[in-house]
């Protein structure tokens, strides 16, 4: 009980700690749009006879004709109301936009992070059973191989080879098949609302949809995962522990599995929370490819044209599943390993 | 370097070939962004629009672009610009991190908690979309993409020198320095810092190659240097609009261009992490 | 309450037993991709993207809308010649002054409830007053005031002018005077937004030919056919019972999309993805240069050194127009250039734009820049924007290479659109590319538009008393060798001054599945869909 309440405590602290750093984001962001040469009144106004006045609307309704402190004030008052502002993009406000595209980023990263630590984990320990032998180097060049093509080209050529050429792959267009109904929405997880109303084929379909761009984001966080797990394993197999089983004759399976890795799995899921917060803030370029209506596409076509109020929403958000993220790898160690201190 | 030190790094080149190799191909990369310009077979930015879209032929060995100019050319000549990017963004953020993180591990108090706060704030950031925001702010020239890849780095740099330089503040030999009267200035610079850069240049390897891929993306949403100049990542977005069409070669060349280098960054990192840093590995 | 419960109803029991037979209508069913987004249901939003336009003539009425005439064998919308939408018939009075619209009487909004003149009274009082798009356009047509609106009795309207004008009606059949259910609109409408338009964005209330099923901002738009609408050509509901736009960025899934045969149309292709479709012949490939758009070289003819019309002409004789023109569009479109004008006057002044005789002559380039006292040239910067990068970035690395040799320094300069558009409005660009379009093609309304005056679209900020005074004259001219008169001095005098250098009008690609027929290229440069069937 007391543990329990040592670990809210330290929860609590962090996050109050952490709220400086998630305002600095706020009005850095803020600024850093506003420093944008784009004028989205000028941008948006291109209806075929936009002059000054349409142009000039568009900034009073985006409140742009006010000076630059007075709009701060506005937005951080508006954030306070939990009014994000609205989207000239889509026309909507941006809060419901990021509520309705959150969870296919969500989905799409937690699929392409299973799929790289049961690929990196595996491969990790393999390399750390045999260091320095020819299944480590192997192991070490499969990830580098990995990270080193740019994540819009392997989605491009992956596209090109399964959906062009052989056609094992849907079509490219977002998260289901559109002639399908979607399942109702609860979750917002497609996977997990198709099994709500068990609609397997529907699930099967979104899974398919999933497959190619998760595969994507994946390649390219395989390295890290594997590095740390590699890293992690050689540690735990020279540490006493292990050496005493060693010594006590248990079988090498058991040893491997339920000490070793057991041990090290910890750092690992360190690492993949780091991977997880910042692969929802760089798939960018993988939801752009496969037309996936994440959230991170979202902020990009709005960055482009000069639209304030998409990316400021967006990367509060980053921001705050980044803090969110943190805190719980935080709160899971402390619960893993008692004596992890406060600081 | 001691003699220790090259041995250990022989040692384990010997054991380790994919180092080697890798450790061979940057030199080779470095090689051709110094000679490049001199030995290609055609002028990298010349026109020849009757010869657009040619497949690679012994005339032109990696065809040629919308423009009828000679792919391979290019990709040499683009060696050049892409290992620049890529250096001066890294050796930016190392330098500054390096310098900043160290000065806030040493001095601690009011500077190191406001430093750690604009860290955390960086942090933060989803750090492609700030690339792409400063880009977008400041212009996309060379100068501000190097800008902006160093800055995401930043944070990594200054927290890694604090720590190192925290953890060392109060070992016997810097107090024995301060007693010697040097200033703390010249403790942090002449005795702190290089026992801590060894560790930190391990990352730096890495980091170019992700530096490169960095300027690759940029230039895939449009945010990359200015055309014609030659550049990786620029002929590997445009050749990506080819693809649909069957002229491979437009983006596999330069594809394999950016692989390679990265590959041969990621691995040298790998490699020098165990020369450097022998506890990370056993 | 009763009645919203009972269409619910309805809608429920249609669907349980319409998601069977689903798959059946495949075929049934149009599937359009693009590379764009709709963000307003209602097209007169500011802001509103062109998709916006093209979904609200799917969902809207309007009065007229134009008839289609062939131009090089490819169907294209005609400025001159109306159908009848909501109106069954006009009449325009002698002195052109009046103009009375007899309605359809068995037209009826979504919610079953009839179109009256009292709908197309409030719908076209609010496209001139309410802060929205409408105004600006509607103005270039003379119509500014409700007092020009008169309902005569539930089916006769009368439009009024104060001057004969002869984009009035034209007007009348652009996106933007859509009639709306007036009785809905305005029990959504409030004391601080009387013309409901906060509803209205997210809510349709028409007639159209089409009832929105599901709208995904950025995402995909399906639509349901109304199968009481017929208000089309052959009086009978359009062609597909189901449409289905998907927003999907990237140009070349577009392409494998449509190849595949899993999209049916799609119209915002690359060029080169278009032309290797067209060689491997298995779709239909229409290809139509948009005879309202044109692709220039602007200078800013206000700063220096663009300001001397010597350094103008000499950048247009080292343009290297032939390669430009394969190199960035691929040979997709019609020419501007490479015409032969004997006399040094414009051949003709019916319509803007026309082939200039412009051609690649460095000698003659460099004769001009001597004239202008630059001999040994200068250097400057050439903007495009990154939307555009697929067919700009090709024709500037051209550009720069010729301008090089006749000493002139060019640094390109790629920029995101927005920042493109704004410096665009302050006038802050010497030397960069665009494209315009106009809805209502004629000659004095591109002068009128893009020539004139302080205002965004005149690109060069071109200030000529002259061609504003011609310009100005044409548009009210009824005498039609008057007005040729007027467009060939205008003509002559564009070239002499030479603000832009017309390169091009870029072919549309409207690429499809073999057996979809009906495609026009229209003033929105949108598909409209009503018009689409499959054989």
């Amino acid at each position: 009980m007391s543990q329990l309440s040592t670990i809210a405590g330290r929860a609590g602290r962090r996050f109050v700690s952490s709220l400086p750093a998630l305002f600095g984001v706020l009005v850095f962001t803020f600024l850093l749009m506003r420093v944008l040469p784009g004028d989205p009144a000028v941008f948006f106004a291109s209806g075929p006879t936009a002059g000054k006045e349409e142009i000039e609307l568009i900034r009073k309704q985006m409140g742009l004709d006010k000076p630059v402190p007075e709009q701060l004030l506005r937005y951080l008052g508006d954030i306070g109301s939990g009014n994000l502002g609205r989207s000239l993009t889509t026309g909507q406000p941006v809060l419901s936009d990021l509520r309705s595209r959150l969870p296919a980023s969500l989905e799409l990263t937690f699929s392409a992070l299973l799929i790289a630590l049961l690929t990196a984990v595996p491969l990790g320990v393999a390399a750390a059973l045999r260091p320095n032998s020819a299944i480590d180097h192997l192991v070490r060049f499969i990830c580098a191989l990995g990270v080193c093509v740019p994540t819009f080209v392997s989605g491009l050529l992956l596209i090109y080879a399964f959906y062009y050429l052989l056609g094992w792959a849907p079509d490219p267009t977002g998260r289901f098949d559109i002639f399908t109904s979607p399942p109702p929405q609860v979750t917002g997880f497609l996977l997990i609302d198709f099994a709500l109303a068990r609609d397997w084929e529907g699930w099967s379909a979104a899974a398919r949809q999933l497959v190619l761009p998760a595969l994507t984001m994946a390649l390219f966080v395989v390295a890290p995962l594997a590095r740390i797990t590699r890293a992690a394993m050689l540690a735990s197999l020279g540490s006493d522990f292990v050496r005493t089983a060693r010594s006590l004759g248990l079988s090498r399976r058991k040893i491997v599995v339920t000490y070793a890795l057991r041990n090290a799995i910890l750092p690992v899921l360190t690492i993949a929370g780091i991977v997880f917060s910042t692969m929802l803030g760089a798939n960018v370029l993988v939801e752009k490819v496969f037309s996936w209506p994440g959230v991170a596409s979202y902020a990009l076509d709005a960055l482009l044209s000069s639209d304030y109020a998409p990316v400021q929403g967006f990367v509060l958000l980053m921001a705050s599943i980044f803090v969110l993220v943190n805190l719980t790898v935080d709160v899971l160690y402390g619960i893993a390993d008692p004596r992890v201190s406060v600081e | 370097m001691t003699a220790s030190t090259l041995r250990h790094a022989a040692w384990v080149l010997r054991g380790n070939p994919v180092t080697a190799i890798a450790a061979a191909g940057a030199f080779g990369l470095c090689l051709l962004a110094i000679i490049g310009p001199a030995i290609v077979p055609y002028d990298p930015i010349a026109s020849d629009v009757s010869n657009a879209l040619q497949p690679p032929s012994a005339r032109y060995w990696a065809g040629t672009d919308q423009l009828g100019r000679d792919v391979f050319s290019r990709l040499i000549v683009a060696a050049r610009l892409d290992l620049a990017i890529a250096a001066s963004a890294v050796t930016l953020s190392f330098v500054l991190g390096a310098v900043i993180g160290a000065l806030c591990g040493y001095a601690g108090g009011r500077l190191d908690r406001y430093v750690g706060r604009f860290v955390d704030v960086l942090m933060a950031f989803p750090l492609f979309v700030l690339a792409m925001a400063m880009v977008a702010a400041l212009g996309n020239r060379v100068e501000n993409i190097v800008i902006a890849t160093a800055i995401i780095n930043l944070p990594f740099y200054i927290r890694f020198a604090r720590a190192e330089v925290n953890v060392r503040r109060n070992a016997g030999w810097v107090e024995a320095a301060r007693a010697c009267g040097d200033s703390h200035v010249s403790v942090v610079l002449r005795f702190l810092l290089p026992n801590v850069l060894p560790a930190m240049a391990v990352q730096v390897s890495l980091n170019l190659g992700w530096a490169i891929l960095n300027a690759a993306g940029l230039s895939f949403i449009g945010l990359g240097v200015k055309p014609p100049t030659p550049e990786w990542g620029i002929m590997v977005a445009e050749g990506a609009r080819f693809i649909s069409t069957g002229k491979w070669w437009l983006v596999t060349f330069p594809g394999l261009a950016l692989m390679l280098t990265v590959l041969c960054f990621n691995l040298l990192g790998d490699g020098l992490r165990d020369i450097l840093d022998p506890r990370m590995r056993t | 309450m009763k009645i919203a419960h009972t269409i619910w109803l309805a809608t429920a029991l249609l669907s349980s037993t319409a998601l069977p037979a689903l798959a059946q209508t495949r075929a049934e069913t149009l599937r359009h991709v693009t590379g764009a987004a709709i963000n307003t249901l209602d097209p007169n939003m500011p802001g509103s993207t062109r998709e916006a336009f093209g979904l609200s003539l799917l969902t809207y009425d309007r009065l007229l809308s134009f008839g289609r005439k062939q131009l090089d064998g490819k169907w294209v919308f005609d400025l001159d010649n109306f159908h009848g939408e909501l109106a069954e018939s006009y009449t325009v009075s002698p002195d052109g002054l009046k103009i009375t619209f007899k309605l359809r009487k068995d037209a009826k909004f979504h919610d079953g409830s009839p179109v009256t003149a009292e709908d197309v009274k409030w719908s076209l009082d609010r496209a001139v007053s309410a802060n929205s798009l409408a105004k600006g356009q509607l103005l270039t047509g003379s119509l500014t005031s409700t007092d020009q609106f008169k309902v005569v009795d539930p089916h006769t309207f009368e439009v009024t002018l104060p001057k004969p004008d002869k984009l009035a009606l034209a007007n009348l059949a652009v996106v933007y005077p859509v009639i709306f259910n007036s009785k809905l609109a305005k029990s959504k409408a409030t004391p601080e937004d009387p013309w409901a338009m906060a509803w209205l964005k997210e809510n349709t209330a028409g007639s159209g030919a089409y009832v929105i099923e599901s709208f995904k901002p950025g995402e995909t738009t399906i639509l349901r056919r109304n199968p009481d609408w017929n208000r089309g050509s052959a009086d009978k509901p359009a062609g597909f019972k189901r449409i289905i736009t998907q927003t999907v960025p990237e140009a070349a899934t577009r392409a494998n999309l449509v190849e595949k045969g899993d999209a049916d149309i799609v119209i915002d292709l690359q060029a080169t993805d278009a032309a290797d479709l067209e060689k491997k012949g298995k779709l239909k490939v229409v290809s139509t240069p948009q005879y309202n758009a044109i692709t220039f070289v602007s200078f800013n003819t206000q700063m220096p050194p663009f300001d001397k019309p010597e350094v103008r002409k000499a950048i247009a004789a080292a343009l290297p127009y032939e390669d430009m023109f394969k190199a960035a569009l691929f040979g997709r479109g019609a020419p501007l250039y490479g015409a032969n004008w004997p006399d040094g006057k414009a051949p003709t002044g019916e319509t803007f734009p026309i082939r200039q005789p412009v051609k690649t002559d460095l000698a003659e380039a460099k004769k001009q820049l001597a004239a202008a006292g630059m001999a040994d040239g200068f250097s400057t910067t050439f903007s495009f924007n990154v939307g555009q990068a697929g067919t700009a970035e090709p024709m500037a690395a051209l550009l720069k290479e010729s301008l090089a040799k006749i000493g002139i320094k060019v640094d390109i300069q790629k920029l995101p659109d927005a920042q493109m558009s704004t410096l665009i409005n302050e006038k802050k660009l010497p030397f960069f590319t665009e494209g315009i379009v106009a809805w209502l093609p004629s000659m004095d309304y591109f002068y009128r538009n893009f020539y004139i005056g302080p205002i965004r679209w005149n690109y060069s900020s071109l200030n000529d008393p002259q061609i504003t005074e011609w310009a100005q004259t044409a548009r009210f001219e009824q005498d039609k060798a008057k007005y040729a008169a007027l467009g060939k001095d205008l003509n002559t005098r564009h070239f002499e001054l030479m603000p832009q250098i017309p390169l091009w009008q870029p072919s549309q690609d409207a690429v499809m599945q073999p057996s979809v027929e009906g495609y026009t290229y229209q003033f929105h440069r949108q598909i409209d869909f009503r018009d689409l069937s499959r054989k």
